[in-house]
């Protein structure tokens, strides 16, 4: 089907060469707060966009529900904006049925970590080739400041007015735990530079992508990532070949660590040392399975699928 | 009780009792024995048989409650049920004519839940009688004590010391045995048996298949010298070729033969089977069997491909279903076509997992928060089982709809012969359509009539829309105007009435005209509600029945049906009051759920008849429940 | 020739793809023949179709006439875009009656590799181009002047990316004596997927000028390793050569260095004396290459990225490359 699908792409663009501007992936107009990080990542995607030439009718963004949810509606792709928690199971539907389809999937915090939880370690597992982006702002931003997972411990919010009670869950030591996830990734909206080279080595890379995107909520937690932006030295970034390397940066961000990301250890280590916020690839590994490639089955034509319907009604016969 | 010849020592040929030559219409066997006893195998080769020499047979399987029961327990009981007959058999019938059963034990199980005929023939292995185990004896005597209760006649068998003499380990071949017995009683084709028995071991040896035919030859002579009677059930010959096989795999088989190409599935009884038979074929049918983290994910990965291509499939039971929900809720929302099915078992909660119920009718249809308007279909029979899922997936495709079918343990577990399909290619999905969009093709171009709109699938140049399940626009755009949430609702409903148009009346079993009581059901009890129509009518009674297919939308004229009839009982195998309880009065009884949803769409007074025994319904309670209605004056 | 008992296991290894192109000319076809009966037929016959997909539980429950009203057929009908449609589906239909024909050819007596290549895949171009056609007139976007073309045989020069990516796997039979690697370089992009069945004098190596990093070749006696060729997602040039030929497997997935990818399994000496058109020094020069892109580097980098960087690896990339370039005159990238 996938045949058909890019013939007809081409002929619809009159054979043209001419390149997709990354206007061409404008959607409706963002309605996010002014100031909210997920307007810079709607950027980087339309810039990663533009960069890989995808082609927008076969380009799928899935989304759970949430302030950041509303990404697919922003863009000229398909999009299908679905319930809170479980934009994993409709991508990996979408993948492993239609595999030549580009699906990327955008999730909030608590989207992800809380409520989606199960389907966030399952995705990671089954390795299936998506674009996975968790927009972090640590607070459920549409519902109006409730606690998320990841909020840090003693932040005040409107379920936990106290203070949260409990130490925040770190989204990236437990994607690194899960068995057979091959990318887990850190990035920060505020360091556009550094956001776009990571979505796309995410992109890039062949299987699940795990991208935690750290982002500012204006309105309602504009003073946890405040520190970080305004001083870089609270920032690492992992540097490798095979991970992100961004030159016009490094002047600001100093500290620079190198880190082979097929070393899971030393993965884990930077995912669970809080001295500073690590941005970069921590994992990768291309030679993990994924699920769609090793489910894939030979097309049948209806009638060659009925020849062999009657030789299994034969078994059954009377 | 008759005992024949002493308990323990060989029995002589009978006199006096049963003819030589018993000729019946139909007649019910159990086979019962510890599990791995192969009691089921025995079972099978043989309601095989009788299929293929021209009877009707409905096997049920007898489960044992648990995984690994400890032996000679009555919780232990594990076989099969063959109701044969001369004619079709559409339902698992009233009670068993004749038992062979391994140990005592497994036979009072089956005494003990009523499953046998007061004048029962009992073929009973009689080793325990006289095991060095002196509790073995005490256990034995105590049951023989137990059902000398009743007329049952009991004939004691050698079947270990028989077996002996060919093997050395007859746990493996008593049920070998005893299907030499059972084919000489009903006088069975031993040619069709060695041929069943090649294909049951074919992955065996020949060792293993020669082995097994001496066992049956042995059986069928020691029958021959010590069994003075036969039992004939006169087959039919087939004119049309049949198949025979379980609800569950006919289900498996129409999905293939629908053309569906993914099955998102998350284990569990009694739906599983569907998907272990699908797993075992259907990647060569280029098809996918994913079993994913649990119930939500299956029916998310299912939406998931269904948006972006052909239909595609989720299958369940009740407490699947519940965590289903809301995504269901968004399929209908989005209007992505998706087929559910839900293989009914007892609840709620984690209920009677093995068991049948249908008790998840209103759940099925109203579990959905919001306005959430979707079809439901109930197969009948086995055969419907199969050719459902085609008419489910086209439904699905060109209504933009959730198709939920629902069907239950008893066809899941049920095995008899159908038809074979003449299958068609038409049957099966069209390939995905990417023509490109025109300029003013929406995602929901709503047709101002009927609600029904094309649907775009990714992949279509010029299609690039978000689909959301927030309240939408037909450019799919959130909307939270009252306008626009009202227009949309009426779209999503108006396809139910659509559909209902292109319906036909049902067809009533029986009287056209009506009577003084019309039978309503639904799903697997056809055959036994119409057993029991049968029944009554040959004694005069002036009673029909009518059994639903489409239970959302209904089946349009249902009500004029209903109002030909001097009172109406909905019969369903799900919980109701009964008027008579404490406590329960006209206005507070709760009903059986076709009778609710009856009721309120018909504005008729009907009555319901519901049990939940875990069970499938037996013709002959169902035949007690309809005299008491007609000659009661109550409930009209 | 075609009666060679390695042209079946060739098909054999090339299965999927070519149920994935059977597939799509299948899938075409059903939709345009759909189309095409839905624009001519009664309502008796819609109606009667309907009966059909709806199957048999809908018989005597579901009224098929008027359920075919509700799903009037879409697009437009104009006579000249169904005429136009026919056609596509004649082609379609031409594509799909051929049995493995489609995806076996033979370099006969007087033809060329490359020329033979040509003749196979514009069968297959043909195809693209009535799908595409079927598709435009389904979608009511038909236009005589600019699409009739569509159907003319299209030489694989002429196809664009996508058609590239989906061309049909060939299995080619020839004499050694035929095969040139220059014709074969001219294929190698998209995903073609190209298996050569050898027969008769053959040099050693005949392959080696077909690596590029992103190149799979192999040269294989009994077929073994075959099964890797559809699965790759790229252009693959394979030859089942005859006993005494080189052995070897280049896959791109090896790793970004041509030792990686590259594993030989016997590699054997040039003959003395020429084969055809092909020269001693040419047939040495074939064996030289694959020596050289093999050998492995004497040093390898550290884990942490300390270390010496690898000596040679990449220069035997940028060797090849260079040389293949200067070898084919594609220096501009075509
Ligand atoms: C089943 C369900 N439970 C709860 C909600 C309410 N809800 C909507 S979004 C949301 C949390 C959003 O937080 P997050 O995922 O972090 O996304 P953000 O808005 O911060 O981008 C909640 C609880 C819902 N829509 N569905
Ligand atoms: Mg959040």
């Amino acid at each position: 089907m996938s045949l058909s699908c890019e013939l007809l792409h081409v002929i619809q663009r009159k054979g043209s060469d001419e390149p997709y501007g990354m206007d061409s992936y404008e959607g409706a107009r963002a309605r996010w707060c002014a100031g909210c990080g997920d307007h810079g990542i709607l950027t980087a995607v339309q810039r990663l966009l533009a960069a890989e030439q995808l082609v927008p009718e076969q380009t799928v963004f899935v989304s759970g529900i949430g302030c950041s949810s509303r990404f697919p509606h922003y863009l000229k792709t398909y999009g299908f904006h679905g319930i809170h928690g479980r934009a994993l199971p409709v991508s990996t539907g979408i993948k492993l049925h239609r595999p030549e389809l580009s699906v990327f999937t955008v999730m909030g915090d608590g989207d992800c970590t809380s409520i989606g939880a199960a389907h966030w370690i399952h995705a990671l597992r089954y390795n299936v080739d998506l674009t996975v982006m968790m927009l972090d702002n640590a607070i459920y931003g549409l519902t109006k400041k409730q606690t998320s997972p990841t909020t840090p411990q003693g932040t005040v919010s409107n379920t936990q007015p106290r203070g949260s009670y409990l130490p925040a869950m770190n989204p990236l030591s437990v994607s690194l735990g899960v068995t057979n996830a091959s990318f887990v990734a850190q990035t920060a909206e505020w360091v556009p530079a550094h956001l776009y080279a990571t979505l796309r080595a995410a992109y890039q890379h062949k299987g699940t992508s795990f991208v935690r995107i750290l982002q500012r909520c204006p309105v309602f937690t504009p003073e946890i990532f405040a520190s970080a932006v305004r001083d870089p030295s609270q920032i690492a970034l992992l540097v490798h070949d095979d991970g992100v390397i961004v030159p016009e940066i490094e002047k600001i961000y100093k500290t620079q660590i190198h880190h082979d990301p097929r070393d899971l250890a030393a993965a884990r280590h930077y995912a669970e040392s809080d001295d500073r916020i690590h941005l970069g690839v921590f994992f990768r590994d291309p030679s993990r399975p994924r699920y769609e490639e090793t489910r894939r089955t030979t097309p049948r034509t209806p009638t060659e699928r009925n020849t062999r319907l009657e030789e299994e009604f034969d078994k059954y016969a009377v | 009780m008759t005992i024949s010849a002493g308990t323990t020592s060989a029995v002589a040929p009978q006199t006096g009792a049963p003819p030589a030559h018993l000729r019946v219409r139909e007649h019910t066997i159990e086979i019962v024995s510890d599990s791995g006893e192969g009691a089921q195998k025995c079972g099978q080769i043989f309601a095989a048989v009788s299929a293929k020499m021209g009877n009707g047979i409905w096997t049920v399987e007898i489960i044992p409650a648990e995984v690994q029961p400890p032996p000679r327990v009555p919780e232990g009981a594990s076989g099969n049920r063959i109701r044969v007959g001369a004619g079709p058999v559409t339902n698992w019938g009233d009670q068993t004519d004749l038992v062979v059963a391994f140990n005592e034990q497994a036979l009072l199980a089956r005494h003990r839940v009523g499953a046998l005929a007061p004048d029962a023939i009992l073929l009973i292995e009689e080793m325990w009688a006289t095991s060095q185990d002196p509790a073995i004896v005490a256990a034995w005597e105590a049951a023989m004590e137990e059902l000398s209760t009743r007329e049952y006649r009991i004939i004691p068998v050698p079947m270990q010391e028989q077996c002996l003499t060919l093997v050395e380990n007859p746990r493996k071949g008593k049920n070998m045995f005893a299907l030499g017995m059972l084919a000489y009683i009903y006088d069975r084709d031993m040619e069709r048996i060695r041929d069943q028995i090649a294909t049951a071991f074919r992955k065996k040896s020949e060792a293993v298949y020669d082995s097994n035919v001496s066992l049956v030859n042995l059986g069928y002579q020691w029958a021959q010298e010590h069994i003075g009677f036969r039992i004939d059930v006169p087959p039919a010959p087939i004119d049309t070729p049949l198949v025979v096989m379980n609800g569950n795999e006919a289900i498996g088989m129409g999905a293939i033969a629908a053309g569906f190409e993914l099955c998102a599935m998350y284990p569990i009884t009694p739906a599983t089977s569907v998907s272990h038979y699908l797993s075992e074929v259907f990647e060569r049918f280029g098809g996918v069997v994913h079993q994913a983290e649990d119930e939500i994910a299956a029916a998310g990965v299912a939406i998931g491909a269904s948006y972006a291509g052909k239909v595609a499939l989720t299958i369940t039971s009740g407490p699947g279903l519940a965590l289903k929900t809301e995504f269901l809720g968004l399929a209908i929302m989005t209007e992505t076509p998706l087929v559910v099915v839900d293989v009914q078992r007892g609840g709620p909660s984690t209920g009677l997992p093995t068991k049948v119920e249908q008790s998840d009718l209103l759940a099925a249809l109203f579990g959905q928060p919001g306005d959430a308007p979707h079809v439901i279909v109930a197969p009948a029979t086995i055969e419907e089982c199969f050719h459902v899922m085609i008419t489910a997936r086209r439904i699905a495709e060109t209504f933009r709809a959730v198709v939920m079918v629902l069907t239950d343990a008893n066809l899941a577990t049920g095995v008899a012969p159908y038809p074979r399909p003449t299958l068609d290619s038409q049957w099966q999905a069209a390939p995905i359509d990417l023509a490109p969009v025109g300029d003013s093709d929406l995602p929901y171009a709503w047709e101002e009539e009927t609600g029904l709109s094309r649907r775009i699938v990714p992949g279509q140049p010029g299609g690039m829309f978000t689909l959301t399940g927030l309240s939408h626009d037909e450019r799919s755009k959130v909307a939270y105007s009252s306008g626009i949430h009202q227009h949309s609702s009426a779209m999503r409903s108006r396809k139910l009435a659509v559909l209902q148009s292109v319906l036909t009346p049902p067809v009533v079993y029986g009287d056209e005209e009506g009577g003084d009581l019309l039978v309503v059901g639904w799903g697997s009890t056809k055959g036994a509600i119409e057993e029991a129509v049968d029944r009554v009518r040959a004694d005069g009674l002036k009673v029909s029945s009518l059994h639903l297919r489409f239970l959302s939308p209904l089946e349009p004229g249902i009500k004029a049906i209903l109002q030909r009839f001097t009172k109406v009982v909905a019969v369903e195998i799900n919980y109701s009051d009964d008027p008579d309880a404490p406590y329960i009065t006209e206005e507070n009884r709760r009903r059986g759920q076709m009778a609710m949803l009856l009721r309120s769409s018909t504005l008729v007074d009907v009555d319901s008849w519901t049990r939940v025994p875990g069970e499938p319904l037996r013709p002959g309670s169902i035949v007690t429940a309809i005299r008491e209605r007609v000659l009661s004056g109550g409930a009209a | 020739m075609l009666s060679d008992p390695r042209v079946a296991v060739a098909l054999d290894a090339l299965a999927q793809p070519i149920a994935e192109f059977r597939a799509a000319v299948e899938g075409a076809l059903t939709q345009a023949s759909g189309f095409l009966d839905a624009h001519h037929a009664s309502p008796a016959i819609r109606a009667s179709r309907a009966a059909f997909e709806l199957g048999e539980f809908a018989t005597g429950r579901i009224d098929a006439g008027r359920f075919a009203t509700l799903f009037p057929p879409l697009g437009s009908g104009d006579p000249a875009s169904l005429a136009m449609l026919d056609r596509a589906v004649q082609t379609l239909e031409a594509v799909n009656g051929e049995a493995s024909d489609l995806f076996v050819t033979e370099v006969t007596e007087g033809r060329k590799l490359g020329a033979t290549i040509d003749a196979a895949l514009a069968r297959a171009g043909q195809a693209f181009g009535a799908i595409v056609l079927a598709e435009l007139i389904r979608a009511g976007r038909y236009d005589a002047a600019t699409h009739d073309r569509l159907l003319d045989p299209a030489e694989f020069r002429t196809w664009n990316r996508a058609e590239r990516r989906f061309a049909p796997p060939l299995v080619i039979v020839l004499r050694g004596a035929d095969l040139h690697s220059g014709a074969l370089t001219d294929f190698a992009d998209g995903r073609a997927k190209l298996v050569l069945v050898v027969s008769g004098p053959c040099a050693p190596a005949p392959l080696a000028r077909c690596i590029t990093p992103g190149t799979f070749v192999m040269q294989t006696v009994d077929g073994a390793g075959l099964d890797q060729v559809a699965s790759f997602d790229g252009p693959a040039i394979v030859a089942m050569v005859p006993e005494g030929c080189t052995t070897f497997t280049h896959d791109p997935r090896g790793g970004a260095e041509g030792w990686q990818r590259l594993s030989i399994g016997t590699n054997a000496v040039a003959p003395k004396a020429p084969i055809d058109g092909i020269s001693v020094w040419q047939m040495a020069e074939d064996v030289r290459l694959l020596t050289d892109l093999a050998r492995t580097p004497f040093s390898v980098p550290a884990r942490d990225g300390t270390g010496t960087p690898a000596i040679g690896a990449e220069d035997a990339v940028d060797r090849v490359t260079q040389w293949l370039l200067g070898q084919t005159g594609l220096q501009d990238g075509a």
